[in-house]
């Protein structure tokens, strides 16, 4: 084949100019000209828009399981008391907290008088009576029923006082609420259906937002309650959760005014755009965010205890949350936060950096010359992406000796996996309601749902457990706790490397907004300049 | 031709069926209970065996699929979405124009492009205006859509604020809007196949500027712009095949684009349903793309028979 060097033949003697003028005309007739004007379109409305990484799954409270998108359901419901965002417990519908017996068995709650459903039926006794027994009830499937299946009677004292006898005293229940129940009105769930609350719940909460459309992978919006009991509240008239999973992409629609708070930004990009002008940021640790890797103790090498605290010694979590996550993980070696009452730096000084523990311990190890494991690590992040913290670790180990062989999977799939006791190891976050005793009991409690990812049975921790479900003084429960994290640090059933903290990013024209420690973002004394 | 079309149709039909085995085998082959991504990791073992046998995931494999099968043909209806509750069929009704809409105007640019560039670069052929052509095929080639797709946020929303970050805006909202929401979307998917299209474009165009008859026609005397038409028209033919396939492919190549730009089309409905093991859902957008894809392959045949008369007397 012939190819001519200066032009085809075809060339000779055509009009170059009329080629590129076709060619210019069709670029410019596809690349559209770009308008004038703001593509947010907002009418006089005041509206806050806010974005999260997450989907929404539900939108009734007592099967909520994504907390990024918990959002929705607490400020559609709400509860007798709730956790604040600093995690003390503060009543909500309930004109003060409770009175408690003496044998921490019966609660007693007075009711505020004021309190309309978004649909305008006065909130009384019986819709809490009615809440509690719909979740109660074995047939309704509630998911969070085990939370609170010790409430075994629920009674109307009066139509502003409620009161919950329990089979057993359990202090966590209250600091559960927030996250997995609601109040709505008696009779809303055959009235209604339960999908109704799933997709469509319109009207039936006490909360400042009324549900008014669900995009599925778009956008939630909620809408002002004209019934809201804290009058003046909320200030914005329409609230819209956009679902936005990409981070950078999250974060281009704060710094473009086309959102105005948004969650999870990634912590290298939080640093740098919190001292941004037009833009505010804040971080708060969480209560109950685990940072941790869950080593199966049934399998090798984590069937010898000697193994798992050597490792333990062996991570530099400090530099682990400096370096990776920009000081967003405060570093700890108990599964109890830093910041937290409970918090025991006796236990966890069992467990922290050390490298000549960390030798010592292998050199009693069935392993002393090293050996090699595999780490299981989600594909998409949750809360932390922890592929670079794998690879750090990685080369920490790499001084004992011990050779990590990560593998990458599906969150799914990898739970799956840590629920059966398939794994050996898996890096993981987690979060939880802060309850110092909810993720403790999940993983290493008799016959848990994840008790197997421990494989870990300790009577004496089980015992433990319960004592501190009977005590409400957190001075009371400081040597139960200490003696609970005590008895982990020695035997290590997972390694645990941090506490994550609960970080948002918002426009400075947003008035009001706290950092929330449950992660879960408040936006309902939110104001917008 | 007619029948040449609707035998093309039997077949496909064939092959969507088989399609959706594979697809409805495959998805739910994966490890893992959808119940866990849907009740969330600290639900119990009853209630994962509720959910699933709420949703029939209990029953076997092949029951399963039939039913599936069976709603689909008989009734039009994909099911419902495990996460959402709401029926696929409407969440499909709603996604589809979306990512049509980006498609045909990702497919329109480059068409719109390549094609005069790769003309030019043919008939340039070692110019100046031919290697700024061939810089800009192997940038269109190389470069990943996501990274593409984050630059133009940075740039074209970011810093010059000329678009906004992603989203997708109705034409209800206001034209200009509206446009300026699906512009760098379909910018960032059509470049790969500007590209492709481009080089293809001016690699046949060279052949056949080679062609004997070319220099024949030249020979007799016909007019420089007479000489085009026909190289053209041959040249387009390949080219033509492989712009029809592109709509296919760039049905697929939406999900990048619309989880770069967080633009709820369809595609990205799959991503979603992908992670949350929303199986049905997974089921008819694979099933709707696959039927997108089938229908451009078809479209495809019947332009290459219309173009080139040699194909017309073979059976199909």
């Amino acid at each position: 084949m012939t190819t001519p060097q200066h032009g085809s033949p075809l060339a000779a003697g055509l009009d170059r100019r009329s080629f590129l003028r076709t060619a210019v005309l069709g670029a410019s007739a596809a690349s559209l000209a770009p308008f004038a004007g703001a593509w947010s379109v907002e009418g006089a409305e005041k509206v806050l828009t806010i974005a999260v990484p997450n989907n929404p799954s539900t939108f009734d409270p007592v099967n909520a399981a994504n907390h990024d998108a918990m959002v929705v359901s607490q400020t559609i419901f709400e509860n007798l008391v709730e956790v604040d965002p600093d995690g003390t417990l503060r009543p909500q519908l309930a004109v003060a907290m409770p009175k408690v017996s003496a044998d921490r068995r019966v609660y007693t709650f007075d009711l505020r008088d004021n309190i309309s459903f978004q649909d305008g039926q006065k909130l009384t006794a019986e819709d809490v009576k009615y809440s509690f027994e719909y979740v109660l009830d074995p047939k309704n499937n509630a998911l969070r029923r085990p939370l609170f299946n010790r409430i075994s009677r629920v009674v109307v004292e009066s139509p502003t006082r409620v009161r919950f006898e329990l089979s057993e005293p359990y202090r966590p229940w209250l600091y559960y609420l927030t996250k997995y129940m609601g109040i709505f009105p008696k009779g809303s769930r055959e009235k209604h259906g339960a999908d109704y609350f799933k997709t469509t719940p319109i009207g039936v909460g006490t909360g400042p937002g009324v549900f008014v459309e669900w995009r599925q992978n778009d956008q939630v919006v909620l809408k002002k309650s004209p019934n809201y009991w804290r009058k003046g509240l909320p200030y914005w008239d329409r609230l819209v959760i956009r679902t936005i999973p990409e981070d950078s992409v999250r974060v281009a629609y704060l710094t473009t005014g086309n959102v105005d708070v948004i969650s999870a930004p990634p912590p290298k990009d939080f640093v740098r755009l919190k001292g941004v002008s037009g833009i505010k940021g804040e971080s708060k640790p969480t209560m109950g965010g685990w940072f941790f890797l869950m080593t199966n103790t049934k399998k090798a090498p984590f069937d010898d205890v000697n193994v798992r605290k050597a490792i333990s010694h062996a991570i530099d979590r400090q530099t682990i949350a400096k370096r990776v996550y920009y000081d967003l993980v405060d570093p700890v070696a108990i599964p109890a936060p830093p910041r937290g009452w409970w918090f025991s730096k006796e236990a966890n000084d069992l467990n922290d950096f050390d490298l000549e523990k960390a030798r010592a311990y292998l050199k009693k190890s069935r392993h002393p010359n090293g050996f090699e494991f595999e780490m299981m690590i989600p594909s998409q992040p949750y809360l932390l992406d922890v592929k670079d913290a794998a690879v750090v670790i990685q080369s920490q180990l790499a001084k004992l000796n011990i050779n990590i062989n990560t593998r990458i999977l599906e969150q799914g799939v990898l739970l799956q996996q840590l629920r059966l006791g398939n794994h050996v190891s898996a890096l993981q976050v987690w979060m939880s309601p802060g309850e110092p005793t909810y993720m403790i009991d999940l993983c290493y409690g008799k016959d848990n749902v994840f008790s197997k990812s421990s494989g870990y049975e300790n009577p004496e921790l089980l015992k433990a457990i319960r004592e501190s479900y009977h005590e409400t003084d957190e001075q009371a429960l400081k040597p139960v706790f200490a003696r609970m994290l005590r008895i982990l640090a020695e035997d290590s059933p997972h390694i645990w490397m941090g506490f994550v903290h609960s970080t948002n990013l918002w426009r400075d024209s947003v008035k009001g907004f706290e950092v929330n420690q449950g992660l879960t973002m408040r936006v309902k004394d939110v104001d917008k300049a | 031709m007619l029948r040449f079309i609707l035998r093309r149709m039997v077949f496909s039909v064939g092959v969507l069926l088989v399609v959706s085995a594979v697809i409805f085998l495959l998805t739910h082959l994966v490890p893992g209970s959808p119940a866990i991504i849907v009740l969330g990791a600290d639900a119990s073992s009853e209630q994962v065996r509720e959910f699933e046998r709420r949703y029939g995931l209990d029953r076997p494999l092949a029951v399963q699929y039939l039913a599936w099968l069976r709603d689909i043909v008989l009734h039009g209806d994909f099911g419902r979405s495990y996460i959402s509750g709401q029926p696929i069929s409407g969440e499909v009704a709603r996604t589809f124009p979306v990512t049509l809409e980006i498609v045909i105007l990702a497919f329109l640019f480059c068409v719109s492009v390549s094609l005069p560039l790769g003309i030019v670069s043919a008939l340039y052929q070692g110019r100046l205006v031919d290697h700024v052509a061939r810089i800009f095929a192997v940038i269109g080639v190389s470069v990943p859509g996501f990274w593409l797709g984050l630059m133009l946020i940075v740039y074209g929303a970011v810093h010059l604020r000329l678009f906004p970050p992603g989203g997708f805006i109705p034409w209800s909202a206001g034209l200009g809007p509206h446009l300026q929401s699906v512009v760098l979307p379909a910018l960032a998917l059509g470049v790969y196949y500007t590209a492709i299209i481009s080089r293809m474009t001016r690699s046949s165009m060279i052949e056949v500027a080679a062609q004997d008859y070319i220099r024949t026609a030249r020979a007799m005397g016909l007019s420089r712009r007479r000489v085009l038409q026909y190289a053209l028209k041959n040249a387009l033919i390949p080219v033509v095949s492989v712009s029809a396939m592109s709509v296919g492919y760039m049905f697929g190549w939406a999900i990048i684009i619309e989880q770069v730009f967080n633009i709820a089309g369809l595609s990205r409905a799959l991503l979603s349903a992908i992670f949350q093991r929303d199986y049905y859902t997974v089921q008819a957008v694979v099933l709707v793309i696959t039927t997108v894809f089938i229908t451009a392959n078809v479209a495809a045949d019947v332009v290459y028979r219309l173009l080139d008369p040699k194909i017309r007397g073979v059976a199909a």
